[in-house]
């Protein structure tokens, strides 16, 4: 029995998600637990960002259960809700309005008071305090990428999801977003991201899962998902310098054919 | 970082600690509040689009000044906040909809604790301050320019009456963006229905379209409104009449929602 300091911030069981006939996710569970970065890979369509909406309760699942903190998504979904930040991959934040009236709407929304002060502070840890009164759609991508974590987690919420957040960042950017996203985990924050990107996975995840037709195929720190399949015939023909990559095992597991 | 007592603190956590899990949530009226300042303060960052919505009717009133004397001033004035009814429904509201929808704002918003009625409920407030807007600006231009001057009751009974008008056209714009999803049909479309109404509905209530169409405008959401509005601006002119094309506007308020409402998506994917 879990107490309550490793109880899981997100339980995932036995989750379908159908669009019609189609079968988008199939019998997916796994856990979140707090102070980790749990990674969710998976080839276009596999079935990453229903499962993730399905987590954030912007569509409803088939079959399954989700608890965030404790909280069923289906049954309390404002207070599951509460209890996570998210990060969405488009930039969804109203172009017209500056970083710091930005800031205010969600602030307000969490029920977050932020003083004149913390809001300074806010913005100069994310650099961005000669900005507050520049309007959101006149920031960079990396910019907006910065204001959108910041705002994910501007409640300290327990979980925090993560869709592909380094998606079109330069090197500099994407390397100080996973310093954030580390030092959330050390402050207790459970992490759910999904990536296409390997190198992201084994640099920052503490668990991954990879989901290919719905279907997890396996769960493990990156380390060990390589040590296991290093010796699978389709990841040697996978790998191309000869040493075992994350990405082989990936493509040796989920196959060599783009998806669409 | 202070917070509310419903939500949990943004302090340092030592790592490995638990963190607070919120025991209430945010109230319903400091969610709403948040939202509606974002979006008033939206509505005024496109300021320039709103001063055109008001710009249309306010164009026509002074137009149909040498009108006045022949079609009465409470009849001129109702036809010019008809319009600008129809511009905001179909032409603002829709439009920030749909926009919004495209880029995936609401669903930033739905995932945080915000009830999704008061997503709306904000946005349709803002309209109601348009519609106030406008109203006025109607009665002072007309006041000013056409020396149409009312009693104070038809003051008042025109701007509530104003919001039930509104209201149809709201309710039509969320029907447009209920059944479509592409930003630039919805634009399309409700430009076509807006000066469909417009061409449609001014010329054929004067009679300059003929009998037929005289008839069918007067039960078409442009004519009921123009009718309610206009019986409103000179209470004593209130007939049986003008208490059916209340109940109709009702009835086409009520339909567009349900339709808008059953056929509302809050993402385009």
């Amino acid at each position: 029995m879990n107490t309550l300091h490793d109880a899981p911030v997100l339980r995932v069981e036995g989750l379908n998600i159908d669009y019609g006939s189609f079968h988008a996710v199939r019998n997916v569970s796994f856990e979140v637990q707090p102070g980790e970065i749990f990674g969710l890979l998976g080839p276009n369509g596999a079935g990453k960002t229903s499962t993730l909406s399905a987590v954030e309760g912007l569509i409803r699942p088939f079959t399954g259960a989700i608890h965030v903190a404790g909280y069923d998504i289906r049954r309390q979904p404002l207070y599951a809700r509460a209890c996570m930040g998210v990060q969405l991959q488009a930039t969804s934040f109203q172009p017209e309005l500056t970083l710091v009236e930005i800031l205010r709407l969600y602030a307000g929304i969490y029920g977050v008071n932020l003083t004149d002060n913390q809001l300074n502070a806010i913005l100069r840890d994310i650099k961005l305090e000669d900005h507050a009164g520049k309007r959101y759609g006149q920031l960079s991508g990396g910019q907006q990428q910065r204001v959108s974590l910041v705002i994910a987690t501007i409640h300290d919420p327990r979980l925090v999801l993560m869709d592909e957040p380094t998606t079109g960042l330069d090197p500099q950017s994407r390397r100080q977003l996973w310093e954030r996203i580390e030092a959330m985990r050390d402050k207790g924050h459970g992490i759910l991201l999904t990536t296409h990107s390997m190198e992201e996975a084994e640099a920052v995840c503490d668990r991954i899962a990879i989901i290919d037709h719905g279907q997890i195929i396996t769960i493990d720190s990156p380390q060990a998902i390589i040590e296991d399949n290093r010796d699978r015939p389709e990841v040697i023909s996978a790998s191309r310098k000869g040493k075992i990559t994350l990405e082989d095992v990936f493509i040796g597991l989920t196959g060599a054919a783009i998806r669409s | 970082m202070s917070s509310t007592a419903s939500s949990p603190a943004l302090t340092a956590i030592a790592p490995g600690t638990l963190l607070p899990a919120p025991r209430t949530l945010p109230s319903t009226s400091a969610v709403f509040s948040a939202l509606l300042r974002a979006d008033l303060t939206t509505q005024w960052r496109n300021r320039r689009a709103s001063v055109m919505t008001v710009l249309m009717p306010v164009i026509i009133l002074i137009a149909w000044k040498f009108l006045i004397e022949r079609l009465g001033g409470p009849f001129v004035l109702a036809n010019s906040i008809t319009i600008g009814l129809n511009a905001i429904g179909l032409m603002g509201y829709t439009n920030s909809i749909a926009r919004d929808r495209e880029k995936d704002i609401f669903q930033r918003l739905r995932v945080a604790p915000a009830p999704n009625w008061t997503i709306m409920a904000s946005r349709l407030t803002v309209q109601l301050v348009m519609i106030a807007i406008l109203t006025i600006v109607i009665f002072l231009v007309g006041y000013q320019y056409d020396h149409v001057a009312l009693t104070a009751t038809g003051y008042v009974a025109g701007f509530l009456v104003a919001i039930v008008g509104g209201a149809v056209y709201l309710a039509l714009g969320q029907a447009i963006v209920g059944g479509l999803k592409n930003p630039e049909t919805v634009n399309a479309t409700s430009r076509l229905i807006y000066i469909a109404f417009i061409m449609v509905g001014m010329f054929g209530e004067m009679g300059a379209l003929g009998a037929f169409m005289n008839k069918a405008v007067k039960y078409s959401p442009y004519g009921t409104v123009n009718s309610i509005v206009t019986g409103a601006l000179v209470p004593g002119t209130w007939t049986a009449h003008t208490t059916i094309a209340l109940l109709i506007t009702l009835a086409y308020t009520a339909l567009f929602a349900i339709l808008g409402i059953r056929w509302f998506k809050w993402s385009n994917k």
